[in-house]
């Protein structure tokens, strides 16, 4: 069983986007500590899309959230032009706050609360990026 | 999101804001601006108390690192203030900016971005302002 959304890459959607994988995710009766994790994932996920990809230019971004045996799997894809999040390397947290680069503290944040973190170019031309959590520790 | 400001007397004038919301890419700026318009206006410790906070986003974290940036140096506008080296202990934390209440999922992300080695995060909001 999966459930899609399907929004515009506008910023002001992206609360839309946090209550939709809460929702999902508690449909699913994932515990509520790691759906906190993935709303943060595919917040950042979702951000990096609009303002990285489109550039703040309009454009399709499609969040699909499947429950795969005990794993959790969310894919996000979207036409931006065609780049690879996961090449992007960590921010130096040990770095003095006014020498640190804000860049890549989004995805660093992605990678802290999943289990693995893929892309691929899809067979449409676009970029599908998946975030993949083991629930299997759920309780019953 | 919706920031209320007050001001508290502790061992100096502290400015509080109560933010009530998500801190996300969406709202970050508005943060950033308040901040800005207080700090100019002459504010030089500042409380930010997330008890009505549910989420913050790296943007956010991005916000709360522009403020304290700020508050290091308030004369440099949008200057980052200069650093002696890098902070391996805690005494390198502002003292111009303090963390209050926040949720356990909100702790967890400013944890994760080792915000906390620069900023005070404290239980409660009596607490931060007591702390200056």
């Amino acid at each position: 069983m999966d459930f899609t959304l399907s929004v515009s890459a506008e910023l002001k959607n992206l609360p839309a986007i946090r209550r939709f994988v809460d929702e999902t995710a508690t449909r699913f009766e994932v515990d509520r500590e790691i759906i906190d994790g993935l709303i943060q994932a595919v917040d950042e996920s979702a951000t990096n899309i609009m303002t990285h990809g489109y550039r703040g230019s309009p454009g399709p971004v499609e969040i699909q959230v499947s429950l795969e045996g005990d794993r959790l799997v969310i894919r996000l894809r979207d036409q931006a032009p065609l780049f690879d999040p996961t090449q992007v390397p960590p921010p130096d947290l040990n770095a003095p706050m006014e020498a640190r680069c804000q860049g890549g503290l989004g995805m660093h944040l992605v990678r802290c609360y999943t289990d693995q973190v893929t892309y691929r170019v899809t067979p449409e031309g676009g970029n599908e990026l998946t975030l993949v959590k083991s629930v299997a520790a759920r309780p019953v | 999101m919706e920031i209320t400001v007050t001001q508290e007397q502790g061992q100096v004038p502290v400015t509080v804001f109560h933010i009530e919301g998500d801190i996300g890419a969406e709202t970050f700026d508005q943060l950033e601006a308040q901040a800005q318009q207080v700090i100019q206006s002459g504010t030089r410790n500042l409380v930010l108390d997330l008890a009505g906070v549910p989420y913050v986003s790296s943007y956010g974290i991005r916000g709360i690192s522009q403020i304290y940036k700020w508050l290091q140096n308030p004369a440099s506008g949008e200057q980052p203030a200069s650093t002696p080296s890098a902070p391996q202990e805690s005494s390198y934390k502002s003292t111009h900016l303090k963390l209050a209440s926040p949720s356990q999922q909100v702790m967890k992300a400013l944890t994760n971005s080792g915000i906390d080695m620069f900023i005070e995060i404290h239980s409660d909001l009596k607490k931060a302002v007591a702390s200056f």
